[in-house]
């Protein structure tokens, strides 16, 4: 359980740290998120039906995809509301969340599309336990891509420029840091990282219209465990919802399905008990 | 008194609407008898529109103070759930187990309240859509709530249409006369400051938080209501459809697209709206929705006062437009 708890955390980390850059360092709360992780889904499914392509080997060009789509969504879009009202900004992207949701109904039909990976029932056994590959891989993959994501912000000028406009917009700007490229740059990468963690759920799972909205909400149960904006320890929330999700599943009777509410447990916990984060 | 007056409409506004309220009741009370015989199918689909529009008027209530609500589906199927349970386990006569079901959407209202709506907007909003896709899973995963097929309701005026439109019109009235006089009352002052900027109206003494939880209160209880309302009509519910999605979504389009913070602006939307997607239907037979998402950005983009704005181009009251000083674009708390 401790195992299955863990692996699947990876995933959430990359999910959710996406969606903490665009809360931390342009303070847009983006109701859309899951659907860029949705839309990667597809992107793998269909790249793998039509052509063959390995969803991991994919990554790169979907993620330049997807950053693109991002990147053109902050300059028609995003970029207009910034200083707009929290309700405006929330609105908009639930309506590009609920426009995008639906475009995928209407394009690929509302039946979830899997793909046929030869090694995505394959196995590893360690000892006693036996693991899904692609499972592992995944793993390793999000948390290796988390844990670089976490060096680009830490050591390089543009993550320094990055964490700057997360704390203080003016003085960034001030000293010379071009805001709006770094939103841009932020808003791009964050849409990337959902395309490419729905990029590895092709590997392990199947793509569904209404896949996102779940995503979403986990992806939120994580940053408001870790504290909105607080992007480090987003990977320490991931396995706290990880765990949990894995517990109930294995020792609550008929856990599978109750597993599906343990996010809302934890948000509710978290905001009567800590509404700054646990990790802060 | 004048000073609240200015606040509702202009003085054009007021005089259409002194000729136009009382036209249009007469329409709305004559219409299910002047279709009841000829076009049963046209009565059908005012109940839907209708439906609609209380939840989109009485979602309005809580956005006055500035908060996005995704719940109206959770009071909704809680409404639904409530009503349908007692009148079924219980025997419970149905009016009164309808009440129950818009009391019970207020406890969990001022409960999801008092614990969320104290802090960040945005906290408030994920809340109630974790919230509402929780239930959806209880009642999906309880059998004694009718588990993934859902219960079957017994039937409120079982064989008149015109009936249980009348209860529907009943109930979509009490709530436009509780959006008027909320507007026109004291509140609306209250909520319009707590909207533009919630620091200053808690220095200037209002007492943000309890106004808040009422307005939701308030907002959840007609959400309820008319959630039993739906499943006494329809006489089947499921966790699917009364937890959607779609039914918050269409409570927060309608009042966006018709112009939020007024009376009549969800109204319109709401009938704009539904008889809408009715023609679009035959065109689009699933993802529907894909307008309501295109209406909330280009809404929000482009039209920020929403249709009654662009209709009548009456001075309503626009939106706040920026509070640089109070609400920093750069939302995060953390480093």
């Amino acid at each position: 359980m401790l195992i299955f708890g863990t692996l699947r955390s990876g995933l959430y980390a990359l999910a959710a740290v996406g969606l903490a850059l665009s809360v931390g360092v342009i303070g847009i709360v983006n109701f859309a998120h899951g659907e860029f992780l949705m839309l990667g889904a597809y992107l793998g499914y269909w790249l793998f039906a039509s052509y063959g392509v390995d969803p991991l080997a994919a990554i790169p060009l979907g993620a330049a995809g997807l950053f693109a789509l991002g990147g053109a969504l902050y300059r028609t879009a995003i970029q207009r509301v910034l200083r707009a009202p929290e309700l405006n900004q929330m609105l908009l992207t639930f309506g590009i969340a609920i426009f995008l949701q639906n475009l995928a109904v209407i394009l690929w039909s509302g039946d979830p599309r899997t793909a046929a990976i030869p090694y995505k029932a394959s196995a590893l056994t360690l000892g006693p336990f036996t693991i899904g590959l692609p499972q592992v891989v995944v793993f390793a993959l999000a948390m290796g891509l988390t844990v670089a994501l976490y060096a680009v912000l830490g050591r390089t000028r543009v993550g320094k420029a990055m964490r700057a406009v997360a704390q203080d917009r003016v003085g960034a700007a001030i000293v010379g840091v071009e805001v709006d490229r770094i939103y841009l740059l932020a808003f791009g990468l964050s849409v990337a990282l959902a395309g490419t963690a729905g990029l590895m759920i092709t590997l392990q799972l199947s793509a569904s219209p209404y896949m996102g909205l779940l995503y979403t909400l986990k992806a939120f149960a994580i940053i408001v465990m870790a504290g909105l904006g607080n992007i480090g320890a987003v990977v320490y929330a991931s396995l706290v919802l990880g765990l949990a999700e894995a517990f109930v599943e294995f020792y609550v009777p008929n856990g599978g399905g109750w597993s599906e509410g343990v996010f809302f447990l934890l948000i509710l916990l978290v905001l009567l008990v800590r509404p700054r984060g646990l990790f802060q | 008194m004048t000073a609240s007056r200015a606040l509702s409409l202009s003085r054009p506004g007021r005089l259409a609407g002194r000729l136009g309220v009382p036209l249009l009741l007469a329409a709305a009370l004559a219409w299910p008898f002047l279709t009841v015989r000829t076009q049963p199918y046209l009565l059908q689909l005012s109940l839907n529109i209708l439906i609609f529009a209380v939840l989109a008027v009485s979602w309005d209530l809580l956005a006055r103070t500035g908060q996005l609500s995704l719940a109206h589906a959770a009071f909704y199927g809680l409404g639904a759930y409530t009503s349908a349970l007692l009148a079924t386990r219980l025997h419970v006569p149905i009016p009164l187990a309808m009440l129950a079901g818009g009391g019970l959407a207020v406890v969990c209202a001022v409960g999801l309240g008092v614990l969320t709506l104290r802090l960040r907007g945005i906290y408030f909003a994920i809340a109630t859509l974790a919230f509402t896709e929780t239930l959806r899973v209880v009642a999906k995963q309880v059998r004694f709530f009718g588990a993934a097929t859902g219960l079957v309701v017994p039937p409120l005026f079982p064989a008149s249409l015109v009936a249980q439109y009348l209860v529907i019109l009943a109930v979509l009235l009490a709530t436009l006369l509780v959006s008027w006089s909320v507007n026109r009352s004291r509140w609306s002052f209250a909520f319009t400051a707590i909207r533009t900027n919630e620091a200053v109206a808690a220095v200037m003494g209002v007492d943000v938080v309890r106004f808040k939880v009422a307005a939701f209160a308030l907002s959840a209880f007609f959400a309820g209501l008319t959630g039993a309302y739906y499943a006494h009509v329809f006489l089947f519910i499921n966790p699917f459809e009364v937890f959607s999605l779609a039914v918050s979504v269409g409570a927060l389009v309608a009042p966006i697209f018709g112009g939020l913070y007024t009376t009549a602006g969800p109204l319109l939307g709401a009938v704009v709206l539904r008889a809408g997607e009715e023609a679009l239907r035959a065109t689009i037979r699933s993802g529907y929705l894909i307008i309501y998402g295109g209406i909330l950005a280009v809404v929000v983009l482009y039209m920020p006062r929403g249709l009654l704005g662009v209709l009548t181009g009456l001075r309503l009251r626009r939106p706040p437009a920026v509070a640089v000083t109070a609400a920093p674009p750069v939302g995060g708390e953390g480093p």
